[in-house]
C-alpha cells in the first residue's frame, strides 16, 4: 500500500509543480535575504548607526586674559546649576502617563486631554517632583516651565535639563551634601566669563556673546544627529580679536540611544574639552584703575573721555580707558534690555580712546613747534611775534585764549609753556600749511596706529588745501592755517594717536607702534629721528617742562599733584566740539593733556581727553585732564619706587 | 500522583513560582518584608556583637597586672590631656558665642552625641556600610552624621528599632561638602573605589586652582557647615594629589583617609537637636 502511494506521489505532476513553486519561493527568499544581508549590509549598518547614535558637542572653556603683572583681568567662573538627567526618568514618565490616563478615563471622552497633552502633563509632574526635592533643600519655591521642558525633550534630549542656574556656593554645597549620588538630580558645572575688575578696561577687554554652534575638530560622527551645548564667542575688544586663540577646543561624546532618543549606557566615544590659550596684555590694572577713578565728576558719574598711557620704550599700552563704560559682568549670562538701553543712553558703547576723533587743541602746538623749527624760520631764542591778546588773520580777528591773553614778546619755550595762540598762529604761518601737514604725516597722525584692537577709527584728518577742496568743496583760507596751527579747525586725531605722538616726542623719534600685548623682553622701539638739533630739542623740552612749572600745566607742581623727584614734560590743550545736547546745538570743550616722564629718560607717555559736560562751558586741559594724567603717573612712579625698595632674591652658588 | 519527571523538577518549579510571586508583589509589601526581616535579624546581629565584646573582655582579662597598670597610667595621661583640651574648647566656644552675638550671626546647629558600638561589617562591603548597635530606640534619625576620634565616619542611611546602618565615608555613594583647612570655599568630597583591607581613600572635586597638595605636603580636608548636615571642621582626610580638570576651572584629586576607619568598634552619632527638615 505504501509503495503504491509512494509511486503515485512521485508521478503526480501537480505535486511536482507545487514542489517547484516552493523551491522557487525559497530561492527568491534566500536571494532576497542574501541581497539584504550580504550586498546591502553596509547600507543598513550605516542606517542603524545614524538611527542609534547621537553626538553631543560641548565647547571648551575660553582662555584667561591677564595684565602685564599676571593679574587676572578676564577669567572663567564656575557656574553651578542643578540639572535633571531625563534619560533616567523614562520609566517614571511612562508610569506617570499611565496613572494620568487612568485618572482621565473617568471623564467623558470629549473632556479628556489627548495623548500628547497627557504626556506633557506627565513629564512636568515628574520633573516638578524632583524640583520639589531641590526646593525643600534650598528653601525655594520654583516651578517647572512645561513648555520649556517639552521643548528640551523634543530638541535636546541628550543634554541635561537645567532646573536652577547660577547657584550660590552655599546652595551648591547643600545640594552636594543632600542629593543622593545616584539621583537623576545632579549638580552640574559649566564655565562663564568673569571680570574681577568689573568695568575696568571694559572697551579693551571686550565682552562675549553666546555661540550656539561650537565646532569640534577631528571628532568622528559628523553625519550623526548632533546636540551642541552653548559656548561663548568674542563680540568686542580683545575677546573678539583673539577669539580663535581664546576659544578652547570643543569636546564631544557619542551616545547610543533607544528608539525614543533616550541615551543608554556610557558614551561609546568621548573627548574632553580643552581650555583655550591665555593672553597677557600690556595693561597695568593698577594704573588703569587709577586713571578711571579720576575720570569721574563730583557726583561720582563717569565723565566722557579717554586716557591712554604707553611705555615709551616698547610702545606697550599701560592704560587704555574710555569713559563712560559698562560693567562687563552685566553681560553674563546675557545683557538685559534695560541694561543695554542704559549703556546706549550713556553713550558707553563707544570706545573714545581709539574710535573717537577729536580736534587735539593746543597739544598740537608741539607739532607746530617742531614743524616751525625744522623749517628754519623759527629759532629757539627769537621771539616771532608780540602777543597783545588778538591778531587779524585775513579779515577775521583771532584772539589768544590762554592765560591773560597778553604774553608780549616771548620765545618758543615760553610760548609752549603758556600755550600762546598768537605765537603759534605766526609759527604755523611760517611753517606753511604744507609744512605742518607733512610734519603731522611724518608722525603718522593721519593713519591708524594698527593697535591689536577692533574698531580703531580711520577718521583722523590732517587737512591741507587739496583735502579741503576735495571734501569741503572750498578753498583754503589763512584762518584755516591759524586754526590748524593750534590744533583746531579740521584737525582730528584719536587719544591713542596723541599718546603715540607723546611717546615719539619722548624718544625723539617719528612714530610709535602701540601694542596691547605684553612681551616680557620686548625690545625698545626704533623709528627715524625727528630731525631736531640738540638746541631745538632742548627748547621743546624746556617749554614742555615749563608748562608743568609755571605754565598751563602748573597744577603738576601743586603739593597735591607733585610727584617728588620726577620731572614731567607736558602740554595741555582745549578744543571745541560741536554737539547736540538736550536738543540744543552748541559747543562743548574737550580738555586735553599729553605728557611724558621722567623728562631726562622718558619711560611713560600719557594722553588724556575729557569732554566738558555743559554747552558753552569753558575750561582748560589742566582742569579736567591733568588730574587723570597725574593719577597715572603717580601710581606708575609709586610702583617703580616700591619695586626698587623690594628685597631682591639673591642667587647663592655653593662653591 | 504527578509523573516521576515532574516530581524531580518540583523544587525548581516551586522556587520559580516563589520568585515570580516576589517579583509581582507590591512594593509596599516588599519594603515591609525587608524591614521586618532586618528587625528579626537584628537581635542576632546584636547578640553576635555582644559575644564579640565578651570575647574581647576575656582576652583583655588575660593581660598581666603590670600591663594593666601601664595602660592605666597611659589612660590617666590621656585623660589629663583631654581635660586641658576640654578647657581650651570651652574657652573657644565661649569666644565663638560672644562673636556670634556681637556679629549677629545665627548659631550653628547643635547636636546630641550618641555613642554607639559597631555591631557588624560585611566583608563584601567592608568600605561601604556598617551596622551600629543603636537605632530609633535611641532617637537616631536617617541622615545623622557619624563621627569618631579621627573625624567623619559616615552618615546614617537606614534606621531600624535596635540598629542603624551607616554609609561610610569610604563608600562611593557618600558625598559631602568640604573645605580645605584654612579656606572657606566649598569642595565636593566623595568616597572612592576601595578594595577590602586596602588603605582607604576618596576623591575630591571642584577644588579651586590656587589650592595645592602633594603627598609630601598634603592639604587637610575638613567638613563645611555649608552643606547643612555636618558641623564644620571635622576631619575627612588629607588631600595628597591634585590635578587640573580638563575644563581648567577646578582641580580634582585623591584624599587619604584615616586607616583606623577599618577597625572601628565605637562611633558617635550626632543627633541634631532641632532637625531642619
Amino acid at each position: 500500500m505504501s509503495r503504491l502511494i509512494e509511486s503515485r506521489t512521485h508521478r503526480n505532476p501537480r505535486l511536482m509543480l507545487f514542489h517547484g513553486a516552493i523551491v522557487a519561493l525559497v530561492v527568491v527568499l534566500a536571494s532576497g535575504l542574501a541581497y539584504r544581508q550580504l550586498l546591502k549590509t553596509g547600507l543598513y549598518t550605516e542606517r542603524e548607526r545614524l538611527q542609534n547614535l547621537r553626538r553631543v558637542v560641548s565647547p571648551g572653556p575660553r582662555g584667561n586674559i591677564y595684565d602685564r603683572e599676571g593679574r587676572l583681568l578676564v577669567a572663567n567662573r564656575p557656574r553651578f546649576s542643578v540639572v535633571l538627567d531625563l534619560a533616567e526618568l523614562r520609566s517614571e514618565f511612562r508610569s506617570e502617563y499611565k496613572s494620568i490616563k487612568r485618572n482621565y478615563d473617568a471623564l467623558p471622552k470629549d473632556e479628556r486631554p489627548n495623548a500628547d497633552q497627557m504626556e506633557r502633563i506627565a513629564r512636568s509632574t515628574v520633573a516638578q517632583r524632583y524640583l520639589d526635592q531641590v526646593n525643600l533643600i534650598l528653601k525655594r519655591n520654583e516651578k517647572i516651565r512645561s513648555t520649556e521642558l517639552n521643548r528640551h525633550i523634543n530638541q535636546t534630549l541628550l543634554l541635561p535639563y537645567v532646573l536652577l542656574d547660577d547657584l550660590a556656593p552655599e546652595e551648591y554645597a547643600r545640594l552636594i551634601e543632600r542629593l543622593p549620588v545616584t539621583s537623576p538630580l545632579q549638580v552640574y558645572t559649566s564655565s562663564t566669563r568673569h571680570y574681577p575688575y568689573n568695568s575696568a578696561a571694559a572697551h579693551t577687554l571686550g565682552y562675549v556673546g553666546i555661540n550656539s554652534d561650537p565646532e569640534v575638530e577631528d571628532f568622528p560622527g559628523e553625519d550623526l544627529l548632533t546636540f551642541k551645548m552653548k559656548g561663548n564667542t568674542g563680540r568686542t575688544g580683545l575677546e573678539k580679536l583673539y577669539d580663535l586663540d581664546l576659544q578652547g577646543e570643543a569636546g564631544g561624546a557619542i551616545y547610543r540611544v533607544d528608539p525614543a532618543g533616550y541615551k543608554v549606557d556610557l558614551p561609546v566615544e568621548k573627548r574632553l574639552p580643552v581650555q583655550g590659550h591665555n593672553i597677557t596684555t600690556s595693561l597695568d590694572i593698577d594704573l588703569q584703575q587709577a586713571a578711571e577713578a579720576r575720570m569721574k565728576d563730583a557726583e561720582g558719574n563717569d565723565r566722557t573721555g579717554a586716557a591712554v598711557a604707553l611705555d615709551v620704550r616698547t610702545g606697550e599700552v599701560l592704560v587704555l580707558s574710555s569713559k563712560p563704560d559698562y560693567d562687563l559682568n552685566s553681560f553674563v549670562p546675557h545683557l538685559t534690555t534695560a541694561e543695554a538701553e542704559k549703556i546706549a543712553e550713556d553713550g558707553a558703547w563707544f570706545n573714545q580712546a581709539i574710535a573717537g576723533a577729536y580736534p587735539p587743541g593746543s597739544t598740537f602746538k608741539i607739532l607746530t613747534s617742531i614743524a616751525a623749527m625744522r623749517s628754519g624760520r623759527v629759532t629757539p631764542d627769537q621771539p616771532i611775534t608780540d602777543c597783545d591778546g588778538a591778531v587779524m588773520i585775513g579779515n577775521k580777528r583771532f584772539v589768544c585764549e590762554n592765560g591773560e591773553g597778553h604774553h608780549g614778546e616771548i620765545h618758543l619755550a615760553q610760548a609752549i609753556a603758556h600755550s600762546c595762540d598768537i605765537f603759534f598762529y605766526e609759527a604755523g604761518r611760517l611753517a606753511t600749511v604744507d609744512g605742518l601737514a607733512a610734519e603731522a604725516k611724518r608722525f603718522h597722525l593721519d593713519q591708524r596706529t594698527g593697535i591689536e584692537l577692533p574698531g580703531e577709527t580711520g577718521r583722523m584728518v590732517i587737512p591741507d588745501p587739496a583735502w579741503k577742496e576735495k571734501t569741503q568743496k572750498e578753498r583754503w583760507y589763512p584762518g584755516d592755517l591759524a586754526n590748524m596751527s593750534i590744533g583746531q579747525g579740521y584737525v582730528l586725531v584719536t587719544p591713542l594717536d596723541m599718546a603715540c605722538f607723546a611717546a615719539s616726542v619722548a624718544r625723539n623719534e617719528l612714530f610709535t607702534k602701540p601694542t596691547i600685548l605684553h612681551h616680557p623682553n620686548a625690545p625698545t622701539q626704533h623709528a627715524p629721528p625727528i630731525g631736531l638739533t640738540p638746541a631745538q630739542r632742548t627748547t621743546l623740552l624746556e617749554g614742555m617742562e615749563g608748562a608743568t612749572i609755571y605754565g598751563t600745566a602748573k597744577f603738576f607742581s601743586t603739593p597735591n599733584m607733585k610727584i617728588p623727584g620726577v620731572r614731567i614734560a607736558a602740554k595741555t590743550g582745549t578744543a571745541q566740539k560741536r554737539v547736540v545736547k538736550d536738543g540744543q546745538l552748541g559747543t562743548i570743550n574737550c580738555a586735553w593733556l599729553i605728557c611724558f616722564a621722567p623728562l631726562e629718560n622718558p619711560e611713560i607717555a600719557v594722553a588724556v581727553m575729557v569732554e566738558g559736560e555743559n554747552l558753552g562751558e569753558t575750561f582748560g586741559g589742566g582742569t579736567y585732564a591733568l588730574p587723570v594724567a597725574d593719577a597715572i603717573l603717580k601710581k606708575y612712579f609709586e610702583k617703580k619706587a616700591a619695586a626698587a625698595n623690594a628685597p631682591k632674591l639673591v642667587n647663592v652658588t655653593a662653591k | 500522583m504527578f509523573p516521576k519527571r515532574f516530581d524531580q523538577a518540583r523544587p525548581f518549579v516551586t522556587l520559580g513560582i516563589i520568585l515570580l510571586g516576589w517579583i509581582f508583589l507590591p512594593l509596599a509589601i516588599k519594603s515591609f518584608s525587608r524591614a521586618t526581616f532586618f528587625e528579626i535579624q537584628a537581635p542576632l546581629i546584636v547578640a553576635d556583637s555582644f559575644v564579640r565584646d565578651l570575647q574581647t573582655f576575656w582576652s583583655n582579662k588575660a593581660h598581666s597586672k603590670e600591663e594593666l597598670l601601664k595602660a592605666g597610667q597611659q589612660v590617666a595621661g590621656l585623660i589629663a590631656e583631654y581635660e586641658i583640651v576640654n578647657q581650651t574648647n570651652a574657652h573657644l566656644e565661649a569666644e565663638v558665642l560672644r562673636l556670634e552675638n556681637l556679629l549677629n550671626i545665627p548659631s550653628l546647629p547643635d547636636f546630641r552625641f550618641e555613642p554607639a558600638r559597631v555591631a557588624r561589617r560585611d566583608f563584601s562591603g567592608w568600605w561601604s556600610r556598617m551596622t551600629i548597635r543603636k537605632g530609633s530606640n535611641y532617637g537616631i534619625p536617617v541622615g545623622a552624621p557619624v563621627v569618631f576620634a579621627g573625624g567623619v565616619v559616615g552618615r546614617v542611611v537606614e534606621v531600624h528599632h535596635y540598629t542603624a546602618v551607616v554609609d561610610l565615608i569610604t563608600s562611593q555613594t557618600f558625598r559631602v561638602a568640604a573645605t580645605a583647612a584654612g579656606d572657606t570655599r566649598p569642595l565636593s568630597y566623595q568616597g572612592g573605589l576601595n578594595n577590602s583591607f586596602s588603605a582607604p581613600r576618596g576623591t575630591v572635586d571642584f577644588v579651586p586652582l590656587d589650592i595645592y597638595a602633594t603627598v609630601a605636603a598634603p592639604k587637610h580636608l575638613v567638613t563645611s557647615s555649608l552643606g547643612g548636615v555636618f558641623p564644620p571642621g571635622l576631619t575627612i582626610g588629607d588631600i595628597t594629589s591634585l590635578d587640573p580638570s580638563a575644563d581648567g576651572l577646578f582641580k580634582s584629586g585623591e584624599v587619604q583617609l584615616d586607616p583606623r576607619l577599618g577597625t572601628l568598634t565605637e562611633v558617635t552619632v550626632l543627633v541634631p537637636l532641632s532637625p531642619e527638615e
